[in-house]
């Protein structure tokens, strides 16, 4: 008590303003989950550069994660057999995993989405069957897959429409995003598709496509690429086309996913490719990456947008690799560049200049990687 | 985009116009891309000697960096061993392609 009553006031006040300050670093520090090579998430801690832990897939090797609405919970889907596994978040534990595949019958996802119960999933299945003499492959379905019960439940057909339009499977990439009532399932493609959850059919579709970039690693799970979903938004750069002269631009659009309303801004002519939209916390600065060119004239740049004036503030070319996948720091203040190799490459996001490289030590997956604190 | 709509005379006609015949598609056309003959494989795709300009600036440098993705997709089946069917633990003792190449399993098709 001597000593406590020693210490002056004002040294008081400097020691919980430090812890204060500590504690909040602390509770900001960022984890990374991706997924590694052959069978794995790898737990990457921010503020150490290290991985920390490694959590072992019984189901093979993960090509997609997607982020609960509630974050608390990581769906991975797996392709060796088709599989599945919940990761709890908190203990980073795998709590449920199952296959689809059997003997004969195989399946091929594409996108995907929890129910926000976490009960159901929805996703884009191809079935393959193997027969006596020849495989035969189906066309692509909306499937809900029970987690409970751990298999298929229903599938849907695809509208004529989706199945010419998206070349018969929704597009390489299709990202789904869910209302926060279950209600809407939304599917980014080569356009947006609104579907009632019941049965699956269309609600509504826009003309709004999200742009790729050769070169960029596919996501199965569409906007794992997207640093922004919050439960019943979704921001992100999409383009569009006049239907005359098909001149293309890109813009920034807004979706409330509850009441189905879409607030698209154009921006600009769209680029050649563009990555998805990693939004800062403060939901004003938004980054992307563009790029320009092939092959070795291949030239990228990030661009800084302010969100309250949709405009881009700030541009800042990068040595970039043929193929890589694109994220962002929890905190908002780092960039990262990553996949097709066993690195992240860092760039601080208020210069947009390169710092250092974290090396893994291991190559990670496709699967994109997610964040949380 | 659903929202637009022709406002004068001149944009209702090429409205008209463009709805009674099939898309004008040339300003949307690529440049044409080179012929790359087939090379030492079977795959008719390039991307894995050469990428689609014919030359090797577009591929992965170096090229342990993308093995794993071509495995993993069974895109180059004929280059690289695929996973889904008939290879699934080529990989498995390799974690980083690029630093352990010499861990991956040997094949015999």
């Amino acid at each position: 008590m001597k000593r406590i009553s020693s210490i002056k006031p004002q040294a008081l006040r400097l020691i919980s303003c430090l812890a204060i300050t500590l504690l909040g670093n602390a509770a900001h520090a960022g984890i990374l989950f991706m997924g590694a090579y052959p069978n794995s998430l790898l737990v990457f801690d921010e503020d150490k550069g290290a991985v920390v832990e490694r959590i072992p897939l019984t189901t093979g090797l993960p090509t997609s994660l997607k982020l609960s609405m509630d974050r608390k919970t990581i769906y991975v889907t797996t392709n060796d057999h088709s599989g599945i596994e919940v990761v709890d978040v908190a203990t980073r534990k795998v709590t449920n995993h199952f296959v689809l595949n059997t003997d004969t019958k195989h399946f091929r996802f594409n996108g995907g989405t929890p129910d926000p119960s976490g009960t159901l999933f929805y996703t884009l299945t191809t079935e393959i069957d193997k027969m006596n003499d020849r495989y035969e492959i189906g066309k692509p379905k909306y499937t809900v897959i029970d987690l409970t019960q751990q298999k298929i439940v229903k599938t849907f057909d695809l509208a004529k429409e989706e199945e010419t339009a998206m070349g018969g499977g929704g597009g390489y990439r299709t990202g789904f995003e869910i209302s926060k009532d279950g209600k809407y399932l939304y599917q980014f493609g080569t356009k947006v598709v609104i579907l009632d959850t019941k049965d699956f059919k269309v609600v509504d579709r826009m003309d709004l496509a999200k742009p790729e970039l050769p070169g960029l690693e596919s996501v199965g799970f569409g906007s794992a690429l997207d640093s922004l979903s919050e439960p019943g938004q979704h921001i992100s750069v999409f383009n569009a086309a006049d239907p005359y002269v098909h001149n293309r631009i890109f813009g920034i659009g807004r979706f409330d996913l509850e009441t189905r309303q879409v607030d698209f801004t154009p921006v600009g002519p769209a680029p050649q490719g563009m990555t998805g939209l990693q939004v800062a916390p403060d939901k004003k600065d938004a980054f992307t990456v563009v790029a320009n060119g092939q092959q070795g004239n291949k030239r990228c740049e990030f661009w800084h947008f302010d969100l309250s004036s949709n405009k881009v503030t700030d541009r800042s070319e990068f040595a970039c690799k043929s193929r890589f996948s694109f994220g962002m720091s929890k905190s908002g203040k780092k960039l990262y560049i990553y996949g097709a190799s066993f690195e992240i490459e860092v760039y601080d996001a208020a210069t947009m200049k390169y710092e250092k490289t974290w090396d893994l030590n291991n190559d990670i997956t496709m699967a994109g990687l997610i964040e949380v604190e | 985009m659903k929202h637009l709509r022709a406002v004068n005379k001149k944009a209702r006609r090429i409205d008209q116009m463009i709805s009674s015949r099939n898309d004008v598609v040339a300003l949307q056309q690529q440049q044409q891309r080179p012929h790359v003959p087939m090379g030492c494989t079977l795959s008719f795709s390039p991307g894995w000697e050469v990428d689609s300009a014919g030359g090797t600036a577009g591929l992965c440098q170096p090229v342990e960096r993308d093995i794993y993705d071509c495995y993993v997709t069974c895109f180059w089946p004929a280059q690289v061993p695929d996973h889904l069917n008939n290879y699934p633990d080529w990989a498995s003792k390799c974690a980083a392609a690029t630093k352990d190449w010499r861990k991956l399993d040997l094949v015999f098709p």
